[in-house]
């Protein structure tokens, strides 16, 4: 756990403290993205917790141990810091800048060549041909996720992370942002995360402190800003299409419900105790190929009467299919377009998925609802 | 003059030539090795103090504003330098200081500021930076300096023929004083060859200094 005291930082020869009298608190095992516009101190708090730069009054506990307490380089080691520019040295491999700080730590060379491995395996990169190249061999994408490797390297509990994944285009940020989430659902590491980005605070944050000229705005889970501002400034700085744009960062079968009832065009006679069985409110029917043919309702099922006339029901719904990787605006835009309840999501020509409002209303708030 | 005369005077003072090219090379030789001792380990200092770095360099600039000449004969009149070998050494090793602690200063201090970040941020020591970081990244800036540092050197050591080296700037002086072309000849080109022929080994010497990170490129 770490835990701000009324911390104030004074830049010298600068009357307007960087921060003032910042008090927070941040669980263990939680993402505390710290997000605001350019000089809003975000960045300056980030840095006061591994002593990159030192306090001017107030107390920063790690663990409740005061971390004045401990030599500054000791106390780096023991945390994960990740930075926008990534700072990978240039003339070391891949597998040297990931041994860094295992090698300060004098561990023994067999043990640091298994964890290098290992980590190049956790972040996607294949250790045979990636341990022996220089960073100037890889992506922006790679060297990021090289990065992340780095700080992780002695599993550190606590990680800084100032806008690790600032430097890529946004495709391969949304990627790195799914993997690291991913990631941290195992590792389950304390977190500080810098961003300007309100939508990345929103979807890397459990929880979100919002800066404004040194001082802490808001700090709450995302639902919490989102929901209910603290004030105008915050308000504006969400933005009021917020939610919408968030949708943009997904794509239909993230959001879809994977447990779906498909049923052959010239089964539709027992459709309705069918649908009753499987519980899932709608049957997406398929012609004698294997291709989708549209849907039908629970209700539907047992007001139609007759296999003819449900499967014209289904039929008039053909646009009711989007492939799994079309991303979520997309896929409400069809919702809307042709006035539908429920879309099939298609891996290739088979059915992997189901879509409806509801689903992605409640994707959206997925980690709200947590 | 001819051809022929100048194999005359190159073979009928061989022992000559061979004991002034010595001389010559012996002294380039000292000055580097004590300059390289001097400047570099100064120069990775003065990366940590700011204000230390611009006094230092305000000083090895004025020195290297000092006509050569004039500086070797300022040394003569010191008690304990005088005429000879105190004298020329210190004058070179000080005129080295300027390209020397100069790129060792500019290359470890113009280092990519990520990169030492990040490995501070990581709790690499301020040793351990300059040592893994700024020096082999600085590299390339350090060997281009020392590669002039050697080049100037071996052509200033001619003019130290002024306060009593017995080197091949001797040849120069005297073959003007005697109009002796032949002697001129013979050591205005060795000395040539020798400043070509030593930056050359450095070149290559580069090449294979410089990390291998540094040099690949996608």
């Amino acid at each position: 756990m770490i835990e701000l005291r009324e911390v104030t930082k004074c830049y010298k020869g600068q009357t307007v403290p960087a921060i003032e009298k910042l008090s927070l608190c941040i669980d263990e095992g939680e993402i505390c993205v710290l997000v605001g516009p350019s000089g809003c101190g975000k960045s300056t708090t980030l840095r006061l917790i591994n002593r990159m730069i030192d306090l001017s009054s107030g107390t920063i506990l790690i663990n409740g141990e005061d971390i004045l307490n401990k030599d500054p380089d000791q106390l780096r080691r023991g945390i994960g810091y990740v930075i926008q520019q990534i700072g990978l040295l240039p003339h070391r491999t891949i597998g040297e800048n990931i041994a860094i700080v295992p090698r300060l730590y004098k561990w023994p060379k067999g043990k640091i060549k298994e964890r290098v491995n290992q980590l190049l395996t956790i972040i996607g990169l294949d250790p045979d041909q990636t341990r022996n190249k220089y960073p100037s061999q890889l992506s922006g994408g790679q060297m990021q996720r090289v990065g992340v490797a780095r700080a992780m390297a002695v599993d550190p509990p606590i990680m800084l992370m100032d806008e690790p994944f600032g430097a890529v285009d946004p495709l391969v940020r949304s990627h790195l942002q799914d993997e690291f989430l991913r990631l941290q659902e195992e590792i389950k590491k304390t977190i500080v995360f810098v961003t300007h980005d309100i939508n990345e605070a929103i979807k890397m944050g459990d929880k979100i402190a919002i800066f404004n000229e040194g001082r802490l705005v808001q700090f709450g889970t995302p639902e919490q800003i989102l929901t209910d501002p603290a004030d105008d400034f915050v308000e504006n700085f969400i933005g009021h299409d917020r939610v919408v744009r968030m949708l943009s960062l997904y794509r239909a079968e993230e959001a879809a419900r994977k447990r779906v009832c498909v049923v052959r065009d010239n089964e539709l006679a027992g459709l309705a105790g069918e649908l009753r069985e499987a519980g899932t409110g709608v049957a997406f029917i398929i012609d004698a190929g294997g291709g989708p043919l549209g849907y039908v309702t629970e209700e539907e099922s047992t007001a139609v009467s007759g296999p003819e006339r449900l499967k014209a029901v289904a039929a008039a719904r053909r646009k009711a299919f989007v492939q799994a990787n079309t991303p979520l605006p997309d896929a409400l835009s069809i919702l809307l377009e042709y006035d539908l309840d429920w879309l099939g999501v298609l891996q290739g020509k088979s059915l992997c998925g189901a879509l409806s409002f509801k689903d992605i209303q409640r994707h959206v708030y997925r980690r709200e609802g947590e | 003059m001819t051809w022929a005369d100048l194999f005359n005077f190159v073979t009928g003072n061989a022992s000559t030539i061979r004991r002034y090219s010595e001389t010559h090379f012996i002294l380039v030789l000292e000055t580097v090795i004590v300059s390289l001792i001097l400047w570099v380990p100064l120069g990775l200092l003065l990366s940590k103090s700011d204000k230390w770095a611009g006094r230092v360099m305000a000083l090895a600039n004025l020195i290297f504003c000092i006509p050569s000449l004039s500086l070797f004969a300022i040394f003569v009149t010191i008690p304990g330098l005088g005429l000879g070998r105190r004298s020329s050494l210190l004058a070179l090793v000080l005129y080295a200081m300027m390209p020397l602690l100069r790129n060792v200063y500019d290359g470890v201090k113009n280092v990519d500021r990520s990169v030492i970040e990040a490995a501070k941020g990581m709790g690499m020591s301020e040793a351990g930076i300059i040592r893994e970081i700024r020096f082999p990244l600085g590299l390339p800036v350090i060997f281009a300096g020392f590669r002039i540092t050697v080049v100037m050197t071996t052509g200033m050591a001619t003019i130290a023929s002024f306060i009593g080296e017995q080197n091949l700037g001797r040849f120069i002086t005297n073959g003007m004083v005697r109009n002796n072309t032949e002697m001129l000849v013979t050591g205005a080109v060795l000395i040539s060859v020798i400043a070509v022929v030593l930056d050359t080994i450095l070149g290559l010497l580069e090449k294979g200094l410089i990390p291998r990170g540094l040099r690949l490129r996608r």
